[in-house]
């Protein structure tokens, strides 16, 4: 028996949405505080966990950012978030962006300095905890977001 | 071939059809969309900033900034701000001194002048700057006031108050700097937040109908097809055209109307060019052209007048 054309649309609709609503990531918990900031810089302590060091250093980074683009980070001059706050919306609208800046390892062309405070402590799981300041150069982040398209420039 | 294989092979053919038909159309839509985005490359006009001093009743615009370098340094701070984000303010100095040279100031009080300053330069927006600096035993702070102010309507864009911090220090000029470090980049992050908002839900025009001293309309006058007082005509238009329906009416009597904000577009929805108060003052003056008024039009900054003879 033949599919009818009103039950292949229906299919075709149905792959659409199901792939429209993929990609959703759940926000990750972060705890960011800012340090100092100066000429352009944001200074900050992120706590990141990963399998390792190496690991939980580069989760500890991309928690900073995140707290910059999409929650604003108090205290500082960045109190509002960069980019929006609401950053499974934003994320898709500029997917190339944020895979680029993230799984290219783009973002490390913004960090100025990543120093842990200490050696790593062991998490529940296995999982390895580490804090770590983080300084990042703001004015070129900026900069890039706004050549990039995924913020406005200064003005109308 | 049988006929059932037949009936088969032509449901098949049109199930293909529908599917092709379907790609098609999406591809011409992304094509569209592609094409638009890139006819659509106008440059917005920018609003035009100018940042300036704060000065008390009687103070001298002219005699404070050329005398107290500390408020020329938060000035140049402030300005430095705006260039780091790639925009390029009005110079208030230059301004100054192209109306002194030009005699354009009159003989009247001296915020007068700095109001005057505002009008010729043509700044849609404003930063004011009060600093206040402080000597005291346990050290020399400087207090930044930053305001920024819709010249035309008055809306507030940003407000932050930025602190030196206290120092064993004459150097008034170095606090005011730090005073100014302290606030500008959050000041600029809220008036981008406004100007994100004037993008997304219009810019603010006020518009003042009144009636020539021979005129013989009022606002109760029924005119036009459906014979409605013109009021409720102007308010129906109003209600149509503001952008996004956003429009408020400060007051209305028998011989003015006043809309103290009407939202306009920063780019006409027709064609996707700027858009300004005076092409709205336009659509005003051929609305009263339609229902047989004689109107005239003056557009002062982002205020229009509309005048009924």
């Amino acid at each position: 028996m033949q599919p009818k054309p009103t039950k292949i649309l229906f299919s075709l609709f149905a792959i659409i949405f199901l792939f429209s609503c993929s990609n959703k990531s759940i926000p990750s918990s972060a705890k960011v505080n800012y340090l100092t900031s100066r000429d352009g810089t944001i200074t900050m302590r992120a706590i990141g966990t990963g399998e390792n060091q190496q690991a939980a250093i580069a989760d500890a980074e991309k928690n900073a950012f995140e707290v910059l683009f999409f929650r604003g980070l108090p205290e500082s001059e960045q109190k509002i978030a960069l980019i929006g706050t609401n950053e499974i919306e934003e994320k898709q609208k500029h997917q190339t962006y944020f895979d680029k800046f993230y799984k290219d390892q783009r973002y490390k062309t913004f960090l100025m300095s990543s120093i842990p405070t200490g050696n790593a402590t062991n998490i529940k799981g296995g999982s390895k905890s580490i804090a770590v300041d983080v300084k990042i150069n703001v004015t070129a982040l900026r900069k890039d977001l706004e050549q990039n398209n995924v913020i406005r420039k200064f003005g109308y | 071939m049988s006929l059932e294989n037949l009936d088969i092979k032509t449901k098949q053919m049109k199930n293909k059809i529908i599917i092709i038909l379907i790609l098609l159309i999406a591809s011409i839509k992304s094509q569209y969309a592609l094409c638009q985005t890139q006819t659509n490359q106008v440059n917005t006009v920018q609003p035009k900033i100018m940042v300036i001093p704060y000065t008390k009743e009687g103070e001298d615009i002219r005699t404070i900034l050329e005398q107290d370098v500390s408020r020329r340094i938060a000035i140049t701070k402030i300005k430095e701000g705006f260039d780091g984000r790639g925009f390029t303010t009005v110079d208030f100095t230059a301004k100054l001194k192209a109306a002194k040279d030009n005699n354009v100031f009159t003989t009247e009080s001296q915020t007068d002048i700095k109001t005057q300053i505002i009008q010729m330069s043509g700044a849609d927006v404003y930063v004011q700057a009060e600093v206040s600096s402080l000597k005291t035993e346990t050290g020399s702070s400087v207090t930044l006031v930053l305001t920024a102010y819709e010249a035309s309507t008055g809306n507030s864009l940003s407000n932050k108050v930025g602190e030196s911090g206290k120092f064993y220090t004459d150097d008034f000029g170095k606090l005011a700097s730090k005073a100014v470090e302290s606030c500008v980049a959050d000041f600029l992050n809220v008036m981008q937040i406004k100007f994100t908002d004037i993008v997304n839900n219009g810019k603010s025009v006020i518009i003042d109908i009144s009636f020539d001293a021979n005129s013989t309309y009022k606002m109760s006058s029924e005119i036009g097809a459906d014979k409605l007082p013109l009021s409720d005509q102007i308010e129906m238009w109003m209600e149509k055209n503001a952008f996004k329906n956003n429009y408020h009416i400060q007051g209305t009597t028998a011989l003015k109307m006043i809309f103290d904000d009407v939202r306009i577009p920063l780019k006409d929805p027709a064609n996707g060019n700027n858009y300004n108060p005076n092409k709205f003052a336009l659509e005003i003056f051929k609305f009263f052209k339609g229902i047989g008024l004689q109107p005239t039009k003056d557009i002062k900054g982002s205020t229009i007048f509309i005048t009924i003879k």
